[in-house]
């Protein structure tokens, strides 16, 4: 039921898949953690783009996207949508 | 006394052991051939000992404990931790005695680094340290930065903290010969929308920076505007930490390619030694 529990849980779950070759093939169990059911739904789902919007940090993000077998233009396209322009400028831009 | 024989900042992305073939044969031609300089110069200088100033990806620290500093003091650390990396795994050898004297050295002097006797190293430091060692056999010291996770050491503090650094090993008695090194960046975004883009105008004005001496303008930079470059822009931390080590600093850029099959802008400075 925080934020902190669905990090531990995504990255419990990106190091249980890569640790062992004898974890290849079996099921990580995100039951002990405590996560809203939008977390979990996320999370079973291996919906990068919910999972970015619930605030996932973007290190973990990329691990579990790699993880689950995203390409890197697959994941960017799942998230084409967060994209948001920007009004600031740095000092180099002016 | 040892003294700092080289001193230079490389940035660091795993394509570049994992994909190296996917950059252009000009980009590395540059790249590498900036580093194979530099390789050459270690050997020529009689480098002893190798200190790395990289960022954590959530390697060895997570969200119960994240230090904004960690000095490897170990006999030796392991690595690169990725599998899919193609570097031999291997124990890598520690330099303790410098290591310890730097933590003391900086803990004297106002910083509160951790500390540990076992850094798992990954593509952040091995990436670099293997093309400075093929053999990796050249003894290293790793520090490891907190370039990730809010709240971050300010830029201004990372360069004081390197000033320490610099001041610690030409304190050192145990060696004659040390190599400063910083590995991170450039501009690049991780888990982002914009993953893939790099922001080539940042990193040239960045590196013209160094060029020219002019870090005030680097480390006066807010957190903020340090992320139009990236949310990986961060990692600039370890650039400016050796450019402290060796203030004042003036770089000589190397090499500078925008390679997006790697999704960073691959710079390699030179930082000169007095």
């Amino acid at each position: 039921m925080s934020l902190y529990q669905l990090h531990r849980c995504v990255w419990d779950s990106v190091r249980f898949a890569s640790v062992s070759s004898s974890n290849a093939g079996g099921h990580f169990d995100s039951s002990k953690y405590d996560l809203t059911d939008e977390e979990r739904k996320a999370f079973e789902e291996k919906d990068v783009a919910a999972l970015y919007q619930l605030g996932l940090h973007p290190v973990l993000l990329n691990g579990f996207a790699r993880a689950s077998g995203f390409t890197r233009d697959g994941y960017r396209d799942a998230l084409t949508v967060f994209a948001t322009g920007e009004d600031r400028t740095g000092r180099w831009q002016k | 006394m040892a003294e700092i024989a080289l001193a230079y900042a490389s940035s660091h992305a795993p394509m570049m052991s994992a994909a190296r073939e996917s950059a252009t044969e000009e980009q590395r031609k540059n790249f590498f051939g900036a580093l194979e300089w530099l390789r050459n110069e270690a050997q020529e200088r009689g480098v002893q000992a190798v200190v790395i100033l990289s960022n954590e990806h959530f390697t060895n620290f997570f969200l119960e404990n994240f230090p904004q500093i960690c000095i490897g003091v170990g006999e030796r650390n392991w690595g690169p931790t990725e599998a899919w990396l193609p570097i031999d795994k291997a124990w890598i050898p520690g330099q303790p005695a410098l290591a310890q004297h730097i933590a003391r050295y900086t803990l004297n002097s106002g910083f509160d680094p951790a500390f540990s006797h076992l850094l798992e190293l990954d593509h952040g430091v091995m990436t670099v340290y293997h093309e400075l060692s093929p053999e990796m056999q050249l003894p290293l010291v790793p520090i490891v930065q907190n370039c990730a996770v809010y709240p971050m050491m300010p830029v201004r503090r990372a360069y004081e903290f390197g000033k320490a650094v610099g001041e610690a090993i030409r304190a050192f008695d145990g060696l004659d010969r040390v190599a400063v090194v910083g590995a991170g960046g450039l501009s690049h975004w991780i888990g982002h929308p914009r993953v893939g883009d790099i922001e080539e105008s940042f990193d040239r004005w960045f590196l013209e920076q160094l060029e020219e001496g002019n870090v005030d303008q680097l480390l006066d930079m807010p957190d903020w505007e340090i992320e139009l470059a990236g949310n990986g822009a961060h990692e600039i931390r370890s650039w400016l930490a050796v450019a402290g080590a060796v203030a004042p600093v003036t770089g000589q850029t190397l090499a500078y390619e925008a390679i997006y099959p790697w999704i960073t802008g691959m710079g390699v400075s030179h930082f000169e030694t007095s």
